[in-house]
């Protein structure tokens, strides 16, 4: 158990900036994940976490410890890794083993935490099995046994699912939280895929080029995105470009805006940052998107027009594309009504924005 | 149901692909191409080899004439005149052998996990690849009383002219030469260990020696000890390398004795035994780093 | 950016003491590793800057380009032989592996493995043995075909010898070039010879050319087997430079001689590294 610390972290590799000033304070027993595209950055700062990488300047603390200077070895982190890594001469309950025969624990406790720890991951019986006989998602699963084993204070976690097929990542993710919450053990888990970060995360760490873009809890990410990539990464989205025309404060402290875009006008949810007359970027999910009205021209505040151009079944959701005045619109349409939609001779449509979310551009 | 045909065409076609005629005229070819290296390999490596064997049990140079007296005399003259420089090839290659492993392996290790810059150092490797006899020219030179080497040993405390035509210098020398084949053994037996594991070691609380004998070791022995044995092989044929650095009677090894009886006092008998010796030592100790060395050499 | 800003801790953080290993031994660590690496590859150069060095004193005192006449010179004529030999090495090489190649990883051969094997003998045979017994072999041969003392007899050894270091780049290399070039080369209308020819060689290419390498510093610099089957009027300049090393003793025309056989080895490897690189070496001596 353990706070995380990172003040001011970076990491440079000659010119190249792998990291800048990392910050982030990671209470105990929080399950942070750090999510961006590869060359982030995100597994450089797991690995300065791991103390496999050094730091170029800042600091990582562990419980108000300064760890720079202690090496992996003596850090008491549990690391799985994306290959697993697990040692392929040794078996299955040696693997476990691993950690504790480093620390020379006796004997009879050894074994029996590898009996636990093959019962936690419902492997009992797998103990003499060589790796290569197994799974890759009971290898992984063995690898996240083999790291609890030494009873670690910080748990990291690099892209430990991604050399698995998607069945396995959707019960392996469910898994590692389950263990997570079990054990209450700070975790930091560092991942491209979105859908892993908002399943497990309570906070998530956005990143792109070295850099923090946004941190929040998974609401904050996808709904009220910071920048102009976190809104493009996460999700599909779409992006109006306009000029703020005034801002209005509500009740509960958030600031409202109104955007003038092109031929029409919207609402969005501006940051402290934004003043009036700021060039702006509204971001709205294809699914905050309504379709109020066919074939009808409804000229009211906070609605639009368009012309739908095309028109996708997917089952669940009718895709389309809008053409609002120019504006190339992707709106997600579900529900019934979204059947009425696919009778081809509906071409102009009304629609109504939510949650729309404004970026400086 | 109704059966559906199948096209005969294909049928033809599969039968083709397994049918042991095809299979044999396909070896055939294989082997045609390969007529030219197996006859080339027999008369001028198998049969000479073969020969040798045979010349080893004729008496001095007798195979010179129509009736050769067949004896295993040459092999009794090795047991109880020549062992000493048997042993003596033996230990020059064992030792230049344990050189190279002491430190030729972190060489391997720095080379392959810590540096950039390999290929300099794979380029400056090609100049004690070139040859043991400019090997041994040049520091024969450098070691010389008015050589460049003297006043920087002379400063550690050694004395230069004491290093020549001696056994360490003779060792170190050999050493030197096989010192890339060693070093390029292990650079390829750690390419087979995922360096992540060495990395889940260390956040499993293990040390650096505890990883190194747990995991890197025991994944990569077999390379190293292929290696090992390589260098090993070479150096049984040592033959310029002791006679530039060493002195002849200290380290005189089998290559010198077998060519100064055959070139200088022509007993073709006793120089082959010498070569049979020599041969089969070499053979055995290549064998089984072949078996260590899965696909290095052996493809 | 943050640089050089100092970076201020929280309070009530302490810094662990005893925990092993701080920052400066790890640059400690480093900077002697790089060093271990450094002192070798100057113990490597050392012999051949020390040669170099050597080849340019004058016995007057000073330096000159003295000792080089005898290169242009006497040596001159050694030195042509062995390129000539080295080149027809090489070409007998490349006509003894491509097929033998092709054989191997292509065509389904029984006993492929003792094939390969068999073929790599003499690459594993000590030198002096091997120069004994094609002595012996050619003295024996000597009424049908006269091959002691003979450019065909040094160069039956050499190909014998080396060509396997020539096939198993090849080998790699035609492992490596997937079926569909050739396929569709075929589908495309070229006959087997065309495919063979415009498509199968060039992508051969740089294994073809780690084989001449190899072939190339072997034989130019072999003297042992070559001291045993050459006659005094094939004198190879690698055998050249071992006689001097025997009779002229330690001197400036020796040295020279050493050096530029080095030098042109060493020139012909940096150019093959800027050409084709090392990828095609993997499994040999120089990769």
């Amino acid at each position: 158990m353990s706070r995380v610390q990172l003040i001011s972290v970076a990491k440079r590799y000659g010119d190249t900036v792998a990291v800048r000033d990392f910050t982030a304070d990671i209470a105990d027993g929080e399950f942070v994940t750090l999510l961006g595209p590869s060359g982030c950055g995100k597994t450089t700062t797991l690995r300065m976490v791991a103390g496999l990488v050094d730091p170029s300047s800042g600091y990582i603390l562990f419980d108000d410890q300064v760890m720079n200077r202690v090496p992996t070895n003596k850090r008491n982190i549990g690391l799985a890794f994306q290959s697993h890594a697990l040692f392929p001469h040794m078996s299955v309950a040696k693997n476990i083993a691993f950690g504790l025969t480093m620390k020379r624990r006796p004997k009879a406790e050894i074994r029996n935490k590898v009996e636990e720890m093959l019962d936690l991951i419902e492997m009992t019986g797998y103990g003499d099995r060589m790796p290569a006989q197994l799974s890759g998602g009971q290898q992984q699963r063995v690898a996240l046994a083999r790291m609890l084993a030494t009873d670690p204070r910080v748990l990291l976690f690099d892209e430990p699912l991604s050399a698995l097929d998607r069945n396995l990542r959707d019960t392996l993710k469910y898994s590692i939280l389950e263990l997570q919450r079990r054990t209450k053990k700070t975790a930091i888990y560092v991942t491209h895929d979105q859908s892993e970060a908002f399943a497990i995360s309570d906070r998530i760490f956005v990143m792109n080029q070295g850099r923090v873009e946004q941190a929040g809890s998974q609401l904050d990410i996808y709904l009220r995105p910071a920048t102009e990539f976190v809104a493009n990464f996460v999700g599909d989205n779409n992006a109006i470009s306009g000029v703020i025309e005034s801002i209005a404060s509500l009740p509960d402290g958030q600031r409202t805006a109104r955007v003038k875009a092109g031929t029409f006008e919207l609402q969005g949810y501006a940051p402290d940052t934004l003043d009036v007359g700021d060039e702006v970027l509204a971001f709205v999910r294809p699914e905050n998107i309504e379709v109020v009205g066919q074939n009808t021209q409804q000229q009211a505040d906070g609605l639009v027009s368009g012309m739908v151009e095309q028109i996708v079944f997917e089952g669940p959701t009718v895709r389309l594309n809008v053409d609002c005045d120019g504006v190339l619109l992707n709106v997600s349409a579900s529900g019934v009504e979204r059947l009425t939609l696919l009778d081809k001779g509906e071409k102009r449509v009304t629609l109504r924005f939510r949650d729309v979310s404004l970026v400086k551009q | 149901m109704k059966e559906i045909p199948v096209p005969v065409s294909l049928l033809e076609a599969e039968a083709a692909e397994t049918s042991p005629r095809r299979l044999r005229r396909e070896s055939f070819t294989g082997l045609g191409l390969l007529t030219p290296a197996i006859v080339i390999v027999i008369l001028f490596s198998l049969a000479p080899l073969a020969y040798l064997v045979l010349v080893s049990f004729t008496r001095e140079s007798t195979f010179f004439f129509n009736n050769p007296v067949y004896t295993g005399g040459n092999y009794r003259t090795i047991v109880n005149r020549y062992m000493p420089h048997v042993w003596t090839t033996i230990r020059l290659a064992t030792l230049a052998s344990i050189v190279n492993l002491v430190f030729g392996f972190p060489f391997a290790y720095i080379l392959a996990r810590k540096i950039s810059y390999r290929e300099l150092v794979r380029t400056l490797m090609v100049f004690p690849l070139v040859g043991p006899l400019y090997l041994a020219f040049g520091l024969y030179y450098v070691l010389l009383p008015n050589g460049p080497g003297a006043p920087i040993l002379e400063f550690l405390g050694i004395n230069a002219t004491s290093l020549l035509f001696s056994e360490p210098m003779t060792i170190f020398g050999m050493a030197l030469f096989t010192f890339p084949f060693m070093v390029m053994n292990v650079v390829a037996a750690l390419a087979n260990v995922d360096p992540t594991l060495e990395e889940a070691a260390s956040t499993l609380g293990a040390e650096s020696w505890q990883t190194f004998t747990r995991v890197v070791f025991p994944l990569s022995w077999p390379g190293i000890l292929a290696g090992f044995l390589m260098c090993f092989g070479w150096n049984l044929g040592v033959y310029v390398v002791p006679i530039l650095l060493g002195s002849t009677p200290q380290q005189r090894v089998l290559s010198l004795t077998l060519q100064q009886k055959a070139m200088s006092q022509f007993d073709y008998g006793l120089a082959a035994a010498m070569g049979v010796v020599l041969m089969v030592l070499a053979f055995s100790v290549t064998w089984i780093s072949l078996r260590f060395s899965r696909g290095a050499l052996g493809a | 950016m943050s640089g050089s800003r100092p970076i201020d801790l929280p309070a009530g953080v302490t810094i662990p003491e005893g925990a092993g290993g701080s920052s400066s031994w790890k640059t400690v660590r480093t900077v002697l590793q790089h060093a271990y690496i450094w002192i070798w590859l100057v113990i490597f150069v050392i012999p051949f800057l020390a040669t170099l060095v050597y080849s340019f004193e004058s016995p007057k005192g000073g330096y000159s380009l003295e000792a080089y006449d005898f290169v242009k010179g006497a040596f001159l004529e050694n030195l042509v032989y062995s390129l000539e030999l080295t080149l027809m090495a090489i070409i007998g090489n490349l006509l003894i592996s491509i097929p033998a190649a092709y054989a191997i990883v292509r065509h389904n051969v029984p006993g492929k493995r003792l094939i390969l094997s068999t073929l790599n003998v003499s690459l594993y045979a000590p030198a002096a043995v091997m120069g004994l017994s094609l002595l012996i072999t050619y003295a024996y041969l000597l009424d049908f075909m006269p091959l002691t003392h003979s450019t065909w007899g040094l160069l039956a050894a050499y190909v014998v010898g080396t060509f396997p270091l020539m096939l198993l780049p090849i080998i790699v290399a035609l492992r490596d070039m997937p079926m569909v070039y050739q396929e569709a080369a075929h589908t495309l209308g070229a006959s087997r010879a065309q495919s063979l020819f415009r498509i199968e060689l060039p992508l051969l290419g740089p294994g073809i050319g780690a084989g001449i390498l190899m072939t190339f510093v072997i034989v130019f610099n072999e003297f042992l087997v070559t001291l045993f089957i050459a006659g005094p009027e094939n004198q190879t300049a690698a055998l050249r430079v071992y006689g001097l090393t025997r009779t002229a003793g330690f001197s400036q025309s020796t040295a020279a001689a050493a050096a530029t056989m080095q030098l042109v080895s060493f020139v012909v490897v940096l150019v093959f590294f800027k050409l084709v690189g090392s990828r095609y070496l993997k499994g040999t001596y120089f990769a």
